[in-house]
């Protein structure tokens, strides 16, 4: 890598839009994923995640904004641009009359190269057959002979999407292997899913899309902070009632048990717990999915985010 | 009480009416086909029409229909065409000579189609298994099935009885040779359910049901021209049509071959179907492979190797029709033919048909016909492959869009040069083994002939196709039939010139018997260009579209 591509964004886009008629597929997206990252890109159905891979890789054409990997733009350039990119799609559309050795064989030759030996051992890690032809394979093998392909390029950026779907929890394992020793190896990664411990084993960065726009983005432990932190406490004796403290929400969970939630600085509450007799006390922070359904599920998911940002 | 009395009862569910399932099922498969269908509808009523009124435009005196029936009509090499003339003195039967022999064929080609669409295409794309998921038998999915064809064969009933009505025909004798037409299609779709049951891909069931359309075509292109072959009109349903003799005499008694033929078909596959598994066949297709490495160095090589199937079809094709009228050259002959007549003929354009090399002349517009229906499908064949995404798959690498739809392109070309020159050899080695003297070079000249119209089209095809990939197909195989339809009955009708003129058909000079005409191939061939240049400027800017 030279020094120009370490500074080079793998994935950067500027106001990306897509609009499919009068649906706004994708709103004003603003990307950045530097060289040697691994970027997980969250959103319920429909949210414009494949939108936004299409854009990525010059398919579809962004209404507005631009998309460039390596600096190239993915609409104008895509040629060059994919010399150094990896795809593997959702559902995996390959030739049913090839089989998965042909298929290897095709995908190469298209991509310019593959490493042959690596994708031995991939082929033996997934537990391919490669004499079956595709259409007498399941779709968690198909997603298998794609995975495999994209990987043995050793393309300096793997664009994922939902690339585990279908495959057992065995081959879910190799998987996040192959993607750690891509991301040790400093390729870059993204990683567009739906299963979120895959995302927090995986990804450096997340950024969650709601309805075509990007509501939250981070690193997980930033993620965490913009959500509230849960406090439980229980007392030797009745809970006591407690005076309203400024971003903390209480509930009664039992007789001498009360929950919080926290927003912001956690000292004001631990000041006031200290005056009671407290048996136990735990906290915790918000796990991915909590943060993920917080996002999704709320209507007023921005509303809350900006309110959560002044903090800071 | 009463609440408990509600709450205890059991949630309401609509019940399930098979008729209510069989309905949905029904609806959904003509939906499917009626872009089809409407195109199949539409060349039924027009070439209906067009028949009667250009017959009586053409030859109006009892003296002129007397000439053609005792020339033209009366030879064989005509009769390949159109099938076995009872009567061409009235405008009945000249129209059930013309159209029945014609639209019998596109009868059986929609029945086949309409089988393995319905059928096997469903169930390839897995829609049949979600389909028996639910609380529907197998025998209701295909009856289903076989009532939407029959839905659609009623509609292409319908537009051919009021083509004839239009054409003035007589009513009574218009809906019977209407049927006769239609009567084709069920046994053809009982070839085709039965061909779905045996092959597990769409295109080994459309393959093997092709074939049998052609064996049985051929069967009655025999019967037809060999005297003592007569009998074979008997062994094809496309002979049976002729058989039933509408405006020439009725028997209606082949109708009931017609049923003899359907029913055994339809229970047989609807028997096969309702005992093997679903997305297989009967022919076992072989999961597994040794790794054959040719043909997978580049997207364009791929696509050859895709489609070298459907090449070898029609490579098979073309040579055997191109042998076949080689061969039967020999047995055109100009006597008694009244001047009057041939000056009619001649209007379409072939100048003397009745010499061997007339008539070959004649015939390679035929050819000139497959050669661009030949181009439409490599165009279409390039839309399947964006439509079932593996486009997707490929531009995901660094293959260029121009490029991909470029090689698509030259491979279409390709194919169309050698179907061409094979046409013009065997038609040259067919004539020549029955001891008619035609040159070489020549029939060479006009199998190359075919290729600058080929190109218009290619042109054409490649446009719609990146302007609206998804009736790209349907628009360009419609523009073909409907521009040679127009050819071959534009002259008739007496038509302004420049309304006849509107066909690129009209421009194709008939090489051998005429010279080839320089300008106007290379004015179709640059139009032809220009459009593909076109179609590859648009496809560069449009985003890649799913089904």
């Amino acid at each position: 890598m030279t020094e120009h591509d370490a500074l080079t964004p793998a994935i950067l886009t500027t106001g990306l839009t897509k609009r499919y008629g009068s649906t706004l597929a994708l709103s004003n997206l603003d990307l950045a994923v530097a060289p040697g990252e691994v970027y997980g890109y969250l959103g319920p159905n429909g949210a414009g995640k494949t939108t936004t891979i299409r854009l990525l890789l010059g398919l579809h054409r962004p209404t507005a904004g631009s998309a460039h990997l390596f600096g190239l733009d993915a609409w104008a350039d895509p040629v060059t641009a994919h010399r150094r990119v990896a795809y593997v799609a959702g559902e995996p559309f390959l030739w049913p009359s090839l089989t998965a050795a042909e298929t290897f064989e095709f995908l190469a030759s298209v991509h310019g190269g593959a490493d042959t030996a690596y994708r031995s051992e991939l082929v033996d890690r997934f537990e391919l057959d490669t004499s079956k032809k595709i259409r007498a394979l399941s779709k968690g093998n198909r997603q298998k002979v794609q995975l495999v392909a994209a990987l043995a390029t050793r393309a300096d950026l793997l664009l994922l999407d939902e690339p585990t779907a279908g495959l057992d929890p065995l081959m879910e394992m190799v998987f996040r292997e192959c993607v750690q020793e891509a991301k040790r190896r400093g390729q870059t990664v993204f990683l567009s899913s739906h299963i979120l411990s895959e995302v927090e084993a995986l990804c450096d960065r997340v950024g969650i899309l709601r309805q075509g726009c990007l509501v939250e983005e981070g690193t997980l432990t930033q993620l965490r902070h913009l959500s509230a932190l849960t406090v439980e406490a229980t007392f030797e004796g009745p809970a006591p009632a407690l005076p309203d403290l400024p971003g903390v929400h209480a509930e009664r969970i039992g007789a001498n048990a009360l929950r919080f939630e926290v927003h912001g600085p956690v000292r004001p509450l631990v000041n006031a717990l200290a005056q009671y007799p407290i048996a136990t006390l735990t906290s915790r922070e918000p796990s991915l999915e909590e943060i993920f359904l917080h996002h999704y599920d709320g209507t007023n998911a921005r509303h809350d985010s900006t309110n959560e940002h002044h903090r800071g | 009480m009463a609440n408990t009395a509600t709450a205890l009862r059991a949630p309401t569910v609509a019940p399930i009416r098979p008729a209510s399932a069989r309905t949905a099922l029904v609806k959904r498969t003509f939906r499917d086909a009626r872009v089809r269908t409407i195109a199949f509808a539409y060349v039924f009523a027009i070439y209906s029409w067009l028949q009667p009124a250009g017959y009586r435009k053409t030859y109006p005196t009892l003296a002129d229909r007397i000439a053609f029936a005792h020339s033209f009509a009366g030879n064989d090499a005509i009769r390949l065409f159109y099938g076995y003339p009872y009567d061409v003195m009235t405008v009945g039967g000249y129209a059930a000579w013309r159209v029945g022999g014609t639209l019998a064929l596109a009868a059986a080609i929609f029945g086949v189609l309409a089988a393995v669409r319905a059928l096997r295409a469903e169930e390839e794309a897995g829609r049949t298994e979600l389909v028996l998921a639910g609380a529907v038998s197998r025998r209701t999915a295909f009856r289903s099935a076989m009532a939407a064809i029959g839905t659609g064969t009623a509609l292409l009933w319908l537009a051919a009885f009021l083509g004839f009505v239009v054409g003035r025909l007589p009513v009574a004798g218009s809906a019977y040779l209407a049927l006769a037409i239609v009567a084709v299609i069920p046994p053809f779709v009982g070839i085709g359910a039965v061909m779905c049951q045996l092959a597990p891909t769409r295109r080994g069931a459309l393959a093997l049901s092709i074939g049998a359309v052609m064996v049985f075509w051929l069967l009655r292109v025999v019967a037809d021209t060999w005297g003592s072959g007569a009998w074979l009109r008997w062994a094809t349903p496309l002979g049976w049509a002729e058989e039933l003799g509408p405006f020439t005499g009725t028997h209606a008694v082949p109708l009931l071959l017609f049923v003899a033929a359907t029913v055994p078909l339809l229970w047989a596959a609807e028997r096969i179907g309702a005992t093997r598994d679903v997305g297989a066949g009967i022919f076992a297709e072989h999961d597994t492979a040794p790794p054959r490495l040719g043909l997978l160095g580049s997207p364009s090589a791929q696509a050859l190797r895709t489609e070298r199937g459907t090449l070898a079809s029609w490579l098979l094709g073309v040579s055997v029709f191109a042998a076949i009228f080689g061969m039967i050259a020999t047995s055109i002959s100009a006597a008694g033919i009244s001047e009057n007549l041939q000056k009619q003929v001649a209007k379409l354009g072939t100048g003397s048909i009745f010499t061997p090399i007339g008539y070959l002349s004649f015939v390679f517009i035929v050819f000139i016909l497959a050669v661009c229906l030949f181009v439409c499908g490599q165009v279409a064949a390039a839309r399947t492959a964006e439509s079932d995404q593996q486009l997707e798959t490929l531009l995901a690498h660094p293959v260029s869009r121009t490029r991909w739809l470029a090689g698509r392109y030259v491979i279409a070309l390709l194919g169309a040069a050698v179907l061409s020159l094979l046409a013009g050899l065997l038609t040259w080695a067919g004539a020549a083994s029955q001891g008619v003297h035609i040159s070489l070079p020549r029939m060479l000249e006009a199998g190359a002939n075919c290729l600058p119209v080929a190109i218009l089209f290619l042109g054409i095809a490649g446009l719609a196709y990146a302007v609206v990939p998804r009736a790209s197909a349907a628009i360009s195989y419609v523009l073909v039939t409907a521009s040679f339809l127009w050819y071959i009955v534009g002259a008739l009708l007496g038509l302004p010139r420049w309304l006849v003129d509107a066909t690129p058909f009209v421009h194709v000079g008939l090489v051998p018997v005429q010279a080839f005409r320089t300008t106007d191939a290379i004015v179709m061939a640059a139009a032809g260009l220009v459009a593909a240049g076109a179609s590859l400027a648009v496809f560069r800017r449009r985003d890649l579209l799913g089904s």
